[in-house]
């Protein structure tokens, strides 16, 4: 006790800096410790919380494995599936058990479509996971409503699409995402509808996303993508030129020629793109007449779309531009004119050898 | 004479204040992050046709050792829009022939487009017979260093994006994804590279080029380098990408938008740093064009490597690193301080002229002039004694916050007595990994300036610990 | 005495093995699971199984990789199924080249995939 005392004593002597800097000290130490004592403390949490996962995880596969092939043509569900019923509800008031059981419902309903996927969409409404996740809509934090949303899409629930529209305009771009990912999953086509009054930017990433969707939906129906081409948000434009190319749209005929001048390079490469899938003859007139006044991308884009649909008479436009300054282009017309299978090739060979690094 | 003090002082505190700084956002960016992708399905990105082309471009010189498996590695990645380039740049090994029998491989006719000059071929292009490799590219050239290898890579390949990477990395299968993910996903900048947490691979068990089992490596080297590549990858790095002031995405791997690093001419030959270097060119080409741009950093571990497990190795591998450095900021220091640069002349460059490039030889000045004192009897102990104990209680500290974060997001140590193991090494690197750093960036200066000719040096190839 | 069918199922999805498992071993086969493609070929070369079925997009060695083993080192004319997740045209069409016998898009319908089998082991 004394000598406590005197090293505070001795401490007051010091000038205040120092002080501080040994006060300093002190607190850094006493940090230490915390962080180190919680550091334990965290790393056996977790490690016994992903022991605790794994088990659970084996035993409910095999519990939804059992109850899939549990049920029987006359009931809707018959004793066996109640039994297991009746376990996993029990367990479905556990935070964490219940995350494990949807994650497993949802490792499985990814995979799995036809008669047993709508089995495993009715279990999820059954054990009353429903509730739950419409319980996350209505929270305040914005990853839970988005992963609220993203369950009810992963289920398909469409009863409750009204709620789910609430959020179409939530300040946060995730849960808008979710909110149009929901809507797409669930009704295809027409749930591309928001494309008519989206006036944010639609991201490559969404528009990949929204594209595999319908792709996985097999509608027959296409929506019709005019009124998207003539948007003025340049993002849709491109995504419906992606849906022309998808969907084989000869219909938009019309609007993607038009669309050769719109302001925006980007879009512009994406409709040659577009139109050289479609393989229009019309387009590639236009396209070679006007090549000169193309800067270099639209160039590049047309040339790779004439490598896969050229013809003989394309010979004199390649010929013409055979010495483009740009050696890619240059490359490309070669390409073309070596299937075509000219004798004007040959003459041509030193300046590709000159390329070929031997 | 007695402003020499306060000189180190105000350098000690700005270094720790912006260490803080770092720190702090960094955490928070994390956990945006993380909440944002805890329910991204990546498996939708991993099937799509319509996910733009990567071209993944590995030089590989003496790699005979391990090549196969590393090259089946890279082959099965889940992306599906991809090609795997293999450089063999002029080695002296049975490489190339390794893999002619590994993978089928016939020499085919390729017509290249020299974007960017380099070595000629050797042996030349190949390709496999067998579809179930069709991904695969490797092309035999005379040697001419990485940068040169990695600019026949950019000539060669025709996708839009490509990755460079160490052909020793392993990389992890949804690493493609997750790093292309900024660039599809930012609408108002372009994203010109992008880069992700390398993790240290010693001692871990690797089979089958799968990362089966983490281990904590068994030398004060190794740990110590483990937690040095924590503390700048999650107290750091997020933060820098935050500011838009990344100066430096890890050679080991790392995704470029290709019609961009060709336009500035791909990877400089003459400089030991040409991953920071292609990096501060790319960002001077697109602040001089005046196009909004982003250079992205993704917190999730992507790619697994083999850390120096020896001195010498280590030396070598700091020394390299403090060359490119003063390199690179030497080739473009008119950036330096340049307003017409913004935040990448007027913050980043800055930076790491300080705390990067100088911090060492102003640490060492320091403890020159201590010796002096020391010498001249001129010591005020009670306040050095002071500051010595806080400087070394607060790099334990943050250390320590490293470790915590680590836990908190990816928790990749999970064996028992690791957490103990990684808090007694934030006691003892200071003492043990920290004098190594602090000599091989003297030597790098010393080597730099007296002794320019170099060569990047090989590390022998030790392999990964087999199961 | 008649031997009961062996099928190898290459699937790294532990539900997903584990439906089939049950479905498949509920028909008289005998299932043996793989996680991956490198023990899907082990499992093939010591248990010479009447069906293979097996994901495209498996770790370190992959479907097509299993069936060109298969097909080509092991000159086995097993009938072998893939699965693939929506898209991957080309890959299917690789596939084939490399012989597969039939693919399935994931999400698929398990009750169709048993009609399949049954067909191919008649």
């Amino acid at each position: 006790m004394n000598d406590n005392l005197h090293i505070f004593e001795t401490l007051k002597h010091y000038p205040l800096t120092i002080q501080f800097v040994w006060a300093l000290s002190c607190l850094f130490f006493i940090f230490i410790i915390l962080l180190t004592i919680y550091l334990k403390y965290l790393r056996s949490h977790l490690r016994v919380n992903e022991k605790k996962e794994a088990k659970y995880q084996e035993v409910y596969e095999s519990y939804l494995v059992t109850y899939l092939y549990a049920g029987n043509n006359e009931e809707v569900f018959s004793s066996e599936q109640q039994v297991i019923i009746n376990e996993l509800k029990k367990d479905v008031a556990d935070p964490f058990k219940r995350k494990i059981i949807i994650s497993t419902l949802l490792k499985l309903r990814s995979e799995i479509s036809g008669e047993i996927g709508e089995s495993i969409d009715k279990l999820y409404i059954k054990l009353g996971l429903l509730r739950y996740s419409l319980a996350k809509l209505r929270n305040k934090k914005w990853d839970v409503i988005a992963t609220g949303i993203r369950e009810l899409t992963q289920f398909k629930i469409k009863a409750v699409h009204k709620m789910v529209l609430n959020n179409i305009n939530h300040p946060k771009r995730e849960v808008r995402k979710e909110m149009q990912l929901y809507l797409v999953h669930l009704y295809g086509f027409n749930g591309l509808e928001f494309l008519n009054v989206l006036e944010t930017p639609l991201s490559e990433w969404d528009q990949i996303q929204l594209l595999e969707i319908l792709q996985l939906n097999n509608d027959t129906q296409v929506a019709d993508i005019k009124p998207w081409l003539n948007s003025s948000n340049d993002s849709i434009v491109i995504f419906a030129l992606k849906l022309a190319k998808v969907y084989n749209q000869f219909e938009a005929k019309e609007e993607l020629i038009t669309l050769l001048n719109h302001n925006s390079e980007d879009v512009r490469i994406n409709v040659i793109s577009a139109l050289s899938h479609l393989h229009l003859f019309e387009a590639t007139t236009i396209l070679k007449n006007n090549f000169s006044e193309r800067s270099e991308e639209e160039q590049i884009a047309f040339l790779k779309m004439m490598e896969n649909v050229y013809e003989a008479s394309d010979k004199p436009f390649l010929l013409e531009h055979v010495h483009h300054k740009n050696s890619e282009i240059r490359l490309s017309i070669m390409e073309i004119l070596k299937n075509i299978n000219f004798e004007e090739y040959t003459l041509y060979d030193d300046d590709i050898k000159k390329i070929l690094t031997a | 004479m007695s402003i020499i003090p306060y000189f180190f002082l105000v350098f000690s505190v700005v270094a720790i204040a912006s260490y803080v700084i770092l720190a702090i956002i960094s955490a928070v960016e994390t956990i945006e992050y993380m909440k944002k992708n805890s329910f991204i399905n990546y498996k939708e990105i991993l099937s799509s046709t319509f996910s733009p082309s990567i071209s993944i471009i590995a030089p590989a010189y003496n790699e005979s050792l391990n090549i196969v498996e590393n090259v089946r590695s890279l082959l099965s990645s889940h992306y599906v829009n991809y090609d795997v380039i293999i450089v063999n740049d002029g080695s002296k090994d049975d490489s190339l022939s390794k893999l002619i029998k590994a993978y089928d491989l016939i020499q085919i006719d390729y017509l290249i487009n020299e974007h960017i000059k380099t070595k000629p071929l050797r042996s030349g292009i190949y390709k496999s017979t067998n579809p179930a490799f069709d991904k695969l590219t490797v092309v035999d050239k005379k040697n001419g260093g990485k940068a040169d290898a990695l600019n026949m890579g950019l000539n060669i390949s025709k996708s839009k994006y490509v990755a460079c990477i160490d052909v020793d990395c392993l990389l992890l299968e949804d690493a493609l994804q997750k790093l292309i993910k900024p660039f599809l996903e930012t609408t108002d900048a372009k994203v010109i590279a992008a880069g992700g947490v390398i993790r240290i691979a010693n001692s871990c068990t690797v089979k089958d080029g799968k990362l089966l089992d983490i281990n904590f490596p068994k030398t004060w080297l190794e740990q110590g380098q483990i937690l040095e590549y924590l503390r700048a990858f999650l107290l750091g790095r997020m933060a820098w990408s935050r500011l838009n002031g990344l100066l430096v995405i890890s050679g080991a791997f790392g995704l470029f938008d290709k019609k961009i690093a060709i336009k500035v001419g791909g990877y400089d030959t003459n400089t030991v740093g040409e991953d920071m270097e292609i990096i501060v060119r790319m960002r001077r080409y697109m602040e001089d064009e005046k196009q909004k741009y982003k250079v992205a950093y993704i917190p999730d571990p992507l790619c697994w490597t083999e850390a120096p497990d020896n001195y010498k190795t280590f030396i070598s591998q700091r020394n390299r690193w403090t060359r490119g450095t003063i390199e690179t900021l030497k080739k473009h220091r008119k950036i330096g301080f340049n307003p017409k640069y913004k935040s990448l002349g007027l913050i980043s460059y800055p930076y790491w002229l300080f705390f990067e490039r100088l911090a060492p030889i102003i640490e060492v000045a320091g403890i020159i002039y201590f010796g002096i004192l020391i010498f001249l009897d001129e010591v005020r102990w009670d306040y050095a004694f002071a500051f010595i104990i806080m400087a070394y209680l607060f790099s334990v500290l943050f250390s320590i916050v490293a470790i915590v974060s680590e836990e908190l997001t990816y928790h990749q140590y999970k064996k028992k007595s690791i957490g103990l193991k990684l808090v007694m090494i934030a006691f003892l690197e200071p003492f043990v990994n920290h004098p190594t750093i602090l000599y091989s960036a003297i030597r790098g200066n010393i080597d730099y300036y007296f002794y320019k000719k170099i060569e990047w040096g090989e590390m022998t190839r030790k392999g990964m610990t087999k199961a | 005495m008649s031997t009961i069918k062996k099928i190898v199922l290459a699937e790294d999805n532990s539900v997903l093995s584990l439906l089939l498992k049950f479905r498949l071993e509920k028909e008289g086969y005998k299932l043996l699971i793989a996680v991956n493609g490198k023990q899907a070929i082990e499992l093939i070369e010591e248990y010479n199984p009447e069906l293979i079925l097996t994901d495209i997009m498996m770790p370190f060695v992959s479907g097509l990789e299993v069936i060109s083993h298969v097909r080509n080192k092991l000159n086995l004319q097993t009938p072998i199924i893939v699965f693939s997740s929506a898209g991957q045209e080309e890959i299917v069409i690789k596939a084939f080249d490399l012989g597969a016998t039939d693919f399935m898009s994931k999400p698929f319908s398990p009750h169709e995939l048993v009609i399949r089998i049954k067909r191919l082991l008649l």
